[in-house]
């Protein structure tokens, strides 16, 4: 019953949330300068075919009313039609959501497989010292080379010398899944750097806090081997932060991916978003960030209730807090 | 925001290409005399053409040639649509659809068509084709309307000619009919309305549509039946829109693609040494210019002498040596490079002296001017926006530039009439005509501009003698007098040329490529390109 | 024991290299060291040395003072962002965690809505909307730290609210304001210390991905991420454009990072074990 409530109550928060972020995305889309009719129909229109085109996409009506229509409409299913393209703005984000999901995909497995146990291991090997300091300097390394940076020498590295890797020429997974594959490493690698470094960061902070507990100390105490003390009881009371940060991380995978993609020439979710401010295609920029928001809100919902599961005093009991 | 193309075309030096190709990759082609590259013709036929190219077509006017009005929507429709009459490499006017022309009286043209053209659709084309494509252009509200000129009255006189008939002398006429808002439609299939031009492509050029995807990629196939003996000899066309610079380069580095276009002026040194590859430089008939806006707020560009001083305090040779890598030339209104184009040197703004500037300014009033100046994010724009900033502070003017994207940059400029900015860059497509471009500086005529510009009578006369001078001797002198008087109404004040670079690989392709190109179409030959390997 | 002699090694010498440039900034900016940083005096791409000792760029600039240039502008950028965002998320999590209620429920849903957006994206429409250039840049970066440190501060707030200390001070009839500011805030500075050098680093990432982007200093400004922008179409022919501003950049976020970290173990002292 209490989960149900709980429940409940997030839902309904995630529903204010979304109409909060559909009335500012809105509001920002249109406080943009530089109309739609200027910017597509370019400078030769006439002021009959600007009125033609707003007139089209109902860009003449009130304000309230343009709200209204495409926030009744969105909740159908449909977000209306890309300004420039001219076809569904869902059909474009079918086509380019795979992209996204995939690079995505590859940060957080690379977070889950080589963060936490690059983590775990920095924490239980080096608690102290000077080797700590240098596990410390590798990870900050790792969260400060922006992908930019990064990404900027790896194109250039990959495409001025032949290393194997190819930069660009993206196919579809469904087309050719080994191609698809040559052509997603880099960026995808690119993308991991700083997700695993945080990711490991994350995980050793929240195991040597673990390691210092008392029951651990009789675990060692009972003489049971650093294997088992891990998987047995470092990993699952060390678990919460690092689900946490693996949302984060998630949401940061989505945004961090429009660089990438401008980077790499990939037609992702991120790269079409950032095109759409640029070209003023309303319907593009809204249905994107909405997107982006229910996937947020989705993610951060389940890693609570996930945290929830995990440590009962977190979370999903309402007023319980955790102490440290 | 790449404007309106006006192309003009150029006398064609070869200087760039010289330079820029390393012995180890220049193109093993011969090349001939207005071309940078002539295609192989004993490579094989067939196989598919990889292309990359920085933006795609204009979008939300559709797909309709009549309504297309930048050079990148003119360069990908120029696959699919023909016009009666092409550009040559020397911009000499040659035969297209009309295999030959007459003209009976200076407002009289008879054009003579082919008989073996066909639509994609199979159907051949006709005189009334023709008739109804030229009636509708003059029908409609594209930019092309204007350039097309004072067209009476257009009539088929049977099955393969066609009679244009001018109200006045009209010297560009021929080069106006060049470009593709001016093409050949299937006017038959407009009229059942069983063809919508505004979604679909159907002409009688060498290759039809087979996908598209708005921003992400073309890919044209070619057709059995085109009229061209022998072409198109590939199969296949792939072009994938990539708006990173270091994204083509990869591209063209690592073989994902044969051809792609770059905005970079350094690109023939960062490629230097690449194997297997080569940047040449077409010469273009565009050029970049500096917008004053009388209507600005505080009347700081309506008195003319500050407009004068701003133009006099101009180093074209600075911004092209520093932001175009010495690749852009110095420009008056008649682009240079076309025949019969002005000397810059010689304009009244060349000759003045930065004293003289100050002298204008002080008369003025306008001793310690500052002015904001708004430019669009895509190189070398932004450079060239510097280098004039740094030319104005040599006479004491403060510039700020402001960097805006594609949208905002064009609301703030062509958004409101009368308009808010203080001064504003960007290029014009120069065409193939001399006086054409020229067109643009009467507001009247070029709605566009109305915002920004007031009308000066005495300039719009002699843009008018400009083109409708037939003599070449005399119109040299109109050409002349219309540069002069642009410069000493500096409004729109030209700069320099803006050069473009196309990377290729010379190991897979064998392309032809003009030396000089007036309508932005660097595709121009891709019916002749022939891959080197399959 | 000062608090100095409570740190390592490691977080002393992010604090001295990020001394260091920031001296170096000011001391190059005063004296005008390497010349005018708009000039354009030199040959284009020339390499280092001479009278350009970190070259010169694609338009004949002096790197070395627009490195300067561009170091001060971000650092001043974030710097600026980064207090605006300590005052609004410290009074916002304040409110959210030591009154809670309503009040608590409506910040924490503006701060969500704040963090649903995409960074980047977040970033692009501020820039759209303002105009590119410093004032977007600085709104962007408040904007994205806000909502974490507006977290983190609250969840501060409200186990300080639970502490003895200002139970009693409720008790014995003291006012809100001498509560907050006697009792609250002095306890959950350290955090707010903690988070502002994280978000700090965040500012830097940030006005270095909208420069990239080209929404970011509108030229001739430098700004380490429009010097890096600027110089990676250039990576062959004049690699120094690159890697100078990179390494500057790196180490400058290096430096943040580690400096907080040491702020934070000192803050908040934790016993370490060696398993192995």
């Amino acid at each position: 019953m209490r989960l149900f409530s709980w429940w409940l109550r997030r839902a309904l928060s995630a529903v204010v949330t979304l109409f909060l972020v559909s009335i500012l995305i809105f509001a920002a889309s249109r406080l943009m300068p530089g109309g739609f009719a200027e910017v597509v129909l370019g400078p030769f229109a006439s002021p009959e075919q600007k009125a033609e085109v707003s007139a089209r996409y109902g860009l003449d009506q009130n304000i309230l009313v343009q709200y209204w229509l495409w926030l009744t409409t969105a909740l159908t299913g449909d977000f209306g039609i890309s300004m420039i393209s001219g076809e569904p703005v869902t059909t474009e984000f079918g086509l380019r959501l795979p992209v996204t999901a995939e690079l995505t995909v590859a940060g957080f497995a690379a977070a889950i497989c080589l963060g936490v146990p690059l983590g775990v291991y920095t924490a239980v090997r080096a608690g102290r010292g000077r080797t700590a300091a240098v596990g410390r300097l590798a990870s900050g390394l790792g969260v400060s080379v922006p992908e930019f940076v990064l990404g900027s020498i790896v194109v250039f590295l990959f495409s001025r010398f032949a290393l194997g890797l190819t930069v660009g020429g993206y196919v579809p997974l469904s087309e050719d899944p080994g191609q698809n594959l040559r052509s997603m490493v880099l960026p995808a690698a690119v993308l991991s750097v700083f997700v695993i470094a945080v990711t490991a960061r994350t995980t050793r902070d929240a195991v040597l806090t673990v390691l210092v507990e008392p029951y651990i100390t009789a675990a060692i105490a009972r003489g049971e081997s650093p294997w088992f003390i891990v998987t047995r009881h470092v990993l699952r009371n060390a678990s919460i932060p690092v689900v946490t940060v693996l949302s984060t991380i998630t949401a940061y995978l989505l945004g961090g991916a429009v660089i990438i993609e401008y980077l790499f020439n990939l037609p992702g979710v991120g790269s079409y978003i950032v095109q759409a401010v640029g070209r003023r295609d309303y319907a593009v920029v809204q249905a994107g960030v909405l997107l982006a928001a229910v996937v947020f809100i989705v993610l951060n919902t389940l890693t609570d209730a996930a945290a929830g599961a995990l440590d009962p005093r977190f979370g999903t009991g309402s007023k319980a807090r955790r102490s440290r | 925001m790449r404007i309106p193309l006006l192309y003009c075309a150029v006398a064609a030096t070869l200087i760039v290409t010289g330079c820029s190709a390393a012995p180890t990759n220049t193109p093993a082609t011969e090349q001939a005399p207005g071309y940078l590259a002539v295609t192989d013709e004993s490579a094989p036929d067939g196989g598919t053409l990889e292309l990359q190219m920085t933006v795609d077509n204009g979008a939300a006017t559709g797909l309709d040639p009549q309504l297309a009005d930048v050079a990148t929507a003119w360069q990908l429709m120029s696959l699919v649509y023909e016009t009666l009459v092409t550009v040559g490499p020397d911009f000499t006017i040659e035969p297209g659809l009309a295999e030959s022309w007459d003209t009976p009286s200076p407002t009289r043209y008879v054009f003579h068509l082919r008989d073996d053209v066909t639509f994609s659709n199979g159907r051949a084309m006709t005189a009334d084709d023709v008739t109804g494509s030229l009636n509708r252009l003059l029908e409609s509200e594209g930019v092309w309307r204007t350039q097309i000129g004072p067209v009476e009255e257009v009539s088929t006189v049977d099955e393969r000619t066609v009679e244009v008939t001018l109200s006045s002398p009209y010297e560009p006429f021929l080069a106006a009919l060049a470009n593709i808002p001016a093409a050949v439609l299937p006017m038959k299939e407009v009229a059942d309305g069983s063809v919508d031009l505004a979604r679909t492509m159907l002409g009688t050029g060498p290759f039809v549509v087979e996908s598209h995807r708005q921003d992400v990629s073309w890919r044209f196939t070619a057709r059995e039946d085109y009229w061209g003996a022998g072409k198109p000899a590939v199969d296949t066309v792939n072009i994938a829109i990539t708006g990173q610079e270091q994204a083509r380069m990869a591209a063209l580095q690592n073989g994902n693609a044969d051809l792609v276009m770059l905005g970079n002026v350094d690109a023939p040194q960062l490629l230097q040494g690449v194997r297997g590859t080569t940047v040449a430089t077409q010469a273009t008939t565009d050029f970049y210019y500096l917008m004053l806006n009388s209507n600005a707020p505080g009347g700081k560009f309506s008195d003319p002498r500050v407009r004068r001083a701003i133009n006099i305090a101009m180093d074209r040779n600075a911004i092209s040596a520093s932001a175009l890598g010495g690749l852009g030339k110095p420009t008056g209104a008649t682009p240079a490079g076309l025949p019969g184009a002005c000397d810059p040197a010689q304009l009244p703004s060349a000759t003045a002296g930065l004293d003289q500037a100050r002298q204008l300014l002080a008369e003025a009033g306008a001793e310690n001017l500052t002015f904001e100046l708004a430019v669009f994010s895509t190189e070398p724009a932004p450079a060239i926006a510097q280098v004039i900033q740094q030319n104005l502070a040599r006479v004491g003017i403060t510039v700020t530039i402001e960097q805006l994207d594609e949208g905002s940059w064009s609301g703030k400029v062509y958004g409101e009439v009368p308009a808010t900015f203080d001064a504003a860059l960007s290029w014009f497509a120069g065409y193939a005509d001399a006086g054409m471009v020229g067109k643009w500086w009467n507001p009247e005529q070029a709605g566009f501009n109305a915002g920004f510009m007031k009308p000066n009578p005495e300039l719009n006369s002699v843009i008018d003698a400009a083109i409708s001078t037939a003599d070449s001797a005399e119109r040299t002198t109109a050409l002349r007098e219309l540069c002069t008087a642009v410069d000493e109404d500096a409004q729109m004040i030209p700069l320099v040329t803006r050069p473009a670079l196309i990377g290729y690989r010379t190991d897979t392709l064998s392309p032809t490529l003009y030396a000089t190109e007036g309508y932005g179409n660097v595709f121009r030959g891709v019916a002749d390109f022939r891959l080197l390997t399959q | 024991m000062s608090w100095w002699h409570r740190t390592d090694w490691l977080t002393r010498a992010g604090l001295l290299c990020l001394a260091v440039l920031v001296l170096g900034t000011v001391v190059a900016t005063v004296f005008g060291i390497g010349g005018d940083p708009e000039a354009m005096v030199g040959p284009r791409l020339a390499p280092p040395g001479g009278d350009y000792p970190l070259g010169t760029d694609q338009l004949g600039r002096s790197m070395l003072p627009r490195l300067f240039e561009g170091i001060g502008t971000t650092l001043l950028l974030s710097t600026v962002a980064v207090l605006v965002t300590a005052v609004i998320a410290t009074l916002l999590g304040i409110a959210a965690g030591y009154w809670g209620g309503w009040l608590g429920e409506v910040v924490m849903r503006l701060v969500e809505v704040l963090y649903s957006f995409p960074t980047i994206v977040l970033a692009i429409l501020v820039a759209a909307v303002v105009g590119p250039g410093q004032t977007a840049t600085v709104c962007s970066i408040i904007l994205i730290t806000i909502p974490l440190m507006t977290r983190l501060v609250r969840a501060a707030a409200i186990i300080v609210a639970q502490r003895d200390y200002v139970t009693s001070a409720v008790i014995s009839g003291a006012g809100w304001p001498r509560i907050l500011f006697r009792h609250v805030l002095p306890n959950i500075s350290g955090t707010i210390a903690v988070q502002g050098t994280y978000a700090l680093s965040v500012g830097i990432l940030v006005e270095g991905g909208l420069s990239f982007l080209g929404f970011g200093v509108q030229p001739p400004q430098s700004s380490l991420g429009a010097l890096i922008q600027q110089g990676s179409t250039y990576l062959i022919a004049a690699p120094w454009l690159v890697i100078v501003p990179g390494i500057v950049l790196v180490v400058a976020i290096l430096a943040i990072n580690v400096f907080g970290d040491g702020l934070r173990d000192s803050l908040e002292p934790r016993e370490a074990r060696s398993l192995v």
